[in-house]
């Protein structure tokens, strides 16, 4: 179990020491590494980052249909955005979910995955599947079954009703606390299973001689699970905390599909408004192009501090 | 060995795939614009189109292809099905994006778009005044919606006309009949109303908690819009639309107006017969005629006026469409196509109105016997007689260019009404979220 | 026997969580059997409307053409993307420096914006190449994704260097490395990356939806939005055409998570 040290991965400190020039072969290695890199960052660098910077150049004008100017002052979308009743609420809302829907759908995730990693649990290909089925079934008839029952005659308001918890049927829908609960449940319910699969592969890298190591150490599951699983996981749990912080920021389908925003758009996302701003009303493309951009920098901040924190190579 | 076959799959699948997409991509990017030839040329014989709705929209455009082609034997329609949601976002993606050369020949617009789409994307559009399509014989308040600065943009065809359709079985149990409900004031309909929930325990009215549909149509009934004349909102200082909130207000305090929360929840209230009748544009028929339980329990009237407006009528509107000739049509054929089917051809409106439920705006259609057929659904009521009786005093709408933003503050400041929040402070909030929006 | 009973509230857990994550997909095959005024009635029990809303499904679309369409614009997605993205995941890590690091941070903004932003300006790209209507246009913006290299970059960080080391004293090329070591071993991270690929590409609406300007080519995504756009809606064919929709993707998850188990024993003899 003695780790070879692998030359090309120590960092070179440019400011101690004399510089060593890299030998030949290392040079070549690192040639190769970037030879690897070229197709992925040719085609992100055309298909993203050409339509990205002409939506930066776009976010400084204004005006109307396709008859756009630079603004004066050059910021005044941003600045707009201060003013803007509408956008400061989605903000809010999107960090409610963001908050409360991401810990709650990984530590799920997690444990679950766990769970089913079991190799003598039963029937482990259904449960799998059984689980994962809500990333798969079409947004349509997901959104169409959560508005049915949670509909104030539906199935949740008689299930309460029969067990006393509630007096009187609620209007799930149509209350902004209960609404955006509607909200993250939807989304826990379609993006759990979704996240296992990212740590059920991940614990099929996990060396099983650690676990075995623990076992003999007289380290219970749950310790196990925090002290060997975990930490070995910290790459795929990184991956994961990005894309669902990432996700919930420019999540749109919930709020387009489950409540249309409403009521009285207080369960509207960034992302639905800055749909609603490009395509449905007025369109004002100046205005979108500098949401996207504050949404952009959102997550940048967001992911930024993930990846300083979990980024870590030991 | 079993590594080389999986990278051998592997590779095998991908050629594939590449394949299949060079036969599936192959030789589209020509016929890409369809039958849009440019203008000036002489004139073809196909005309591309965009529609959404097959038994609706475009049953009615296979319908008009045949009339057409008994003059024109060569010509032919490509008609592709796009919902309007897409269709929207296409037309912005290519003006925004100035490609206006895969623009189809002719598409179609909701009326409440037809403003903002014109006045933001002109290039989009083929200004229709001298097509020679007669636009004096479609009522004056369809034709305004796609009328900009005097000039025609628009063919008028599917009508939005508001219908009060009612089950006249429940009313029958409170003891009352479609005429009780006719020619009325919506103080008399809460009063017959609240009659009707204590004998059925039936509400009269369903519709979306937060979407102000019955409220603008009321609205609209009353002569009044959104918009004056100059574009500005008058969400505030607007007596109408204070008195059709309170009028819905109360309605749904008294339990006589349902609020659901969706489109699906809302037909479920007509179709599973939990309410006793439905407000809406004609073209709410075709859902309702979906429960073929309740064939002969359905009639129609008109709307009751609001009170103490001046000009209140008893007729309104919800939507309807129109077609629009695109910048990149061969005009010639389009006008000629358009004049000669959707304005002009008794043949078509007599197919299509059986067919499919669709009402004509054009109003020479309205002459014909196909109209005052009775319907068995409606009981035997000739009721498309009736709507057209209806649509000649629909007054004009003042959508705007800013129309969706305004009806989603408006519907805002309803949800917040119905929470309680004072109206006056509401629509003020809804006025000024309306200015921001323009400015 | 204990140990038995430990095992109880684990299945309790399961049964749970499959019986919520499964009664929608109920619900939604049920649907599809019953006639539209009983979907909207909620009816959970079957109907006998089936063939009804076939016929009524595949009386205005296309439903072979559509399942065609998506068919090769998700498994050429799925393939390209696999290829691309984990060639350079794999060089992200194994050859790590802190510019690629930085490279790394750089082309993950790629994903931080949202697509409506970037929706016009790429469709003017295509529109300038004359790629409008092509299954290309489609495929190209979605293979090189940030998240799919995170993804194989996060997993070759856990891929033992060690064997790395052997191969190249066995003078293996680097590539072969990545090839015959790096791809077998990670396969449950391929199946994973797969999956996901596959359903995102499957479910891909607005992209597909703009570039493919003439709907002859219209996915399975596009075909049900049509479903949805008329006044009048039937809801029993649409719960059809989302349920032959969903299958896809539901058999793809099923034949693929027979790969995560664990691989490294494969490897390491």
């Amino acid at each position: 179990m003695t780790p070879v040290v692998v030359p090309d991965r120590t960092p070179k400190k440019k400011s101690k020491g004399p510089k060593i020039k890299p030998s030949p072969a290392a040079r070549r290695r690192s040639l190769t590494g970037w030879a690897f890199l070229l197709p992925a960052a040719v085609l992100i660098g055309i298909m993203m980052f050409w339509p990205m910077f002409q939506a930066l150049i776009l976010s400084f004008k204004t005006g109307r249909g396709s008859a756009l100017d630079f603004a004066d002052p050059l910021w005044f979308n941003y600045e707009r955005m201060l003013s803007d009743e509408i956008f400061k609420m989605t903000v809010g809302t999107t960090l409610l979910y963001l908050a409360i829907q991401v810990p709650l759908m990984l530590v799920t995730a997690l444990v679950l995955a766990n769970i089913l990693n079991n190799p003598r649990l039963k029937f482990k290909g259904f449960w799998r599947t059984a689980i994962f089925l809500p990333a798969a079934i079409s947004l349509v008839s997901y959104s169409l079954v959560f508005r049915t029952i949670f509909a104030t005659d539906g199935l949740v308001n008689d299930w309460l009703l029969a067990l006393h918890l509630i007096d009187g049927p609620v209007n799930w829908l149509g209350n902004t606390d209960t609404a955006r609960m509607v909200i993250i449940l939807g989304l826990l319910w379609r993006w759990t299973g979704y996240n296992m699969i990212f740590y059920l592969a991940g614990l099929q890298n996990i060396d099983p001689t650690t676990l075995e190591a623990a076992k003999m150490d007289g380290a219970g599951p749950i310790r196990t699970f925090f002290s060997v699983t975990v930490p070995q996981l910290k790459p795929m749990i990184l991956l994961t905390v990005i894309m669902s912080t990432n996700g919930t920021l420019q999540l749109f389908d919930e709020s387009f599909n489950l409540t249309r925003g409403g009521p009285a758009n207080t369960t509207m996302t960034m992302s639905h408004y800055l749909y609603e701003v490009s395509f449905v009303n007025n369109p004002n493309f100046g205005y979108g192009a500098a949401l996207s951009y504050v949404i952009l920098v959102m997550v940048a901040i967001l992911a930024a501090i993930q990846m300083k924190v979990g980024d870590k190579r030991d | 060995m079993k590594k080389l076959r999986t990278g051998m799959a592997l590779a095998a699948t991908a050629t594939f795939a590449l394949s299949l997409a060079a036969c599936s991509s192959g030789g589209s990017t020509d016929d890409a614009s369809g039958g849009a030839s440019g203008d000036g040329e002489a004139m073809g014989n196909s005309l591309t189109v965009w529609a959404w709705d097959p038994a609706f929209n475009i049953y009615a455009l296979q319908e008009a292809e045949k009339v057409y082609q008994a003059d024109h034997p060569d010509f032919t329609l490509d008609i592709q099905e796009v919902t309007w949601e897409d269709l929207q976002t296409k037309l912005t993606t290519l003006a925004q994006s100035q490609e206006f050369g895969e623009l189809p020949d002719i598409f179609l617009m909701q009326n409440n778009a037809f403003q903002k789409n014109v006045i933001n994307y002109p290039d989009l559009f083929t200004d229709i005044t001298d097509s020679g399509v007669a636009f004096d014989e479609f009522p004056e308040g369809v034709t305004a919606y796609s009328t900009v600065d005097g000039m025609n943009y628009g063919v008028p065809f599917d009508a939005g006309t508001a219908i009060n359709a009612m089950r006249t079985d429940i009313l029958e149990e409170a003891g009352l009949t479609l005429d009780d409900f006719t020619d009325i004031t919506w103080d008399e309909y809460i009063a017959l109303g609240e009659q009707v929930l204590e004998k059925t325990g039936k509400p009269m009215l369903s519709g979306i908690a937060g979407e102000p549909d019955t409220i603008l149509m009321m609205l609209q009934s009353a002569g009044q819009s959104l918009f004056d004349d100059q574009g500005n909102p008058t969400i505030t200082d607007n007596a109408a639309l204070a008195a059709s909130i309170d009028l819905y207000s109360e309605m749904v305090e008294k339990g006589i107006y349902l609020e659901v929360n969706s489109w699906d929840e809302y037909i479920a209230s007509i179709v599973n017969g939990n309410v006793a009748s439905t407000i809406n544009g004609v073209w709410i028929s075709g859902s309702i005629q979906t429960a073929e339980d309740q064939s002969g329990l359905w009639g129609v009237t008109d709307l009751p006026a609001v009170d103490g407006i001046d000009g209140a009528t008893h007729y309104s509107a919800n939507g309807g469409s129109s077609w629009a000739v695109s910048s990149n049509a061969d005009v010639a054929l389009a006008e000629d196509f358009l004049s000669a089917t959707f304005a002009g051809s008794t043949e078509l409106y007599d197919t299509i109105l059986p067919g499919a439920g669709a009402v004509a705006n054009w109003l020479p259609a309205g002459d014909s016997e196909v109209y005052s057929e009775p319907q068995e659904f409606f009981g035997g009521q000739a009721i498309y007689a009736d709507v057209l009786s209806f649509a000649a005093g629909v007054p004009a709408n003042n959508t705007g260019a800013y129309y969706y933003e305004a009806r989603d503050a408006v519907g805002a400041a309803i949800t917040q009404i119905m929470g309680g929040a004072d109206p006056a402070t509401a629509l003020g909030e809804a006025q000024s979220t309306v200015e921001f929006a323009m400015n | 026997m204990t140990s038995k009973l430990r095992e109880v509230p684990k299945y309790a857990f399961l049964s749970i969580v499959a019986l919520l994550s499964v009664g929608p997909l109920y619900f939604m095959v049920v649907s599809a059997t019953n006639t539209s005024q009983d979907v909207l009635a909620s009816s959970m029990l079957p109907g006998t409307n089936l063939l009804a809303n076939w016929q009524s499904l595949t009386e205005f679309q296309d439903v072979g053409a559509a399942m065609y369409h998506s068919t090769v614009n998700a498994v050429l997605t799925t393939v390209l993307a696999l290829v691309v993205s984990s060639i350079a995941g794999y060089g992200f890590e194994v050859y790590h420096s802190p510019n690629k690091d930085r490279l790394m941070w750089v082309l993950m903004l790629a994903m931080m914006i949202p697509f409506a932003a970037t929706m016009i300006p790429l469709f003017q790209l295509f529109a300038d190449l004359g790629m409008v209507n092509s299954a290309f246009a489609v495929v190209l913006p979605v293979i090189a994704t940030p998240l799919l290299i995170l993804l194989f970059r996060q997993s070759a960080r856990s891929f033992p260097h060690e064997i790395i080391e052997a191969a190249r004293m066995d003078g293996l090329k680097e590539f072969s490395i990545f090839w015959k070591m790096f791809v077998p071993t990670m396969r449950p991270t391929y199946a994973a990356a797969a999956v996901i690929t596959f359903m995102a590409a499957w479910n891909n609406f607005l992209w597909p939806k703009v570039i493919l300007v003439n709907s002859d080519y219209q996915t399975m995504p596009m075909l049900i939005s049509n479903f949805t756009g008329g006044y009048v809606i039937d809801y029993g064919a649409l719960m059809l055409a989302v349920l032959i929709a969903s299958l896809p993707t539901i058999v793809i998850f099923f034949v693929l998570q027979r790969s995560f188990v664990a691989g490294f024993t494969g490897v390491v003899k």
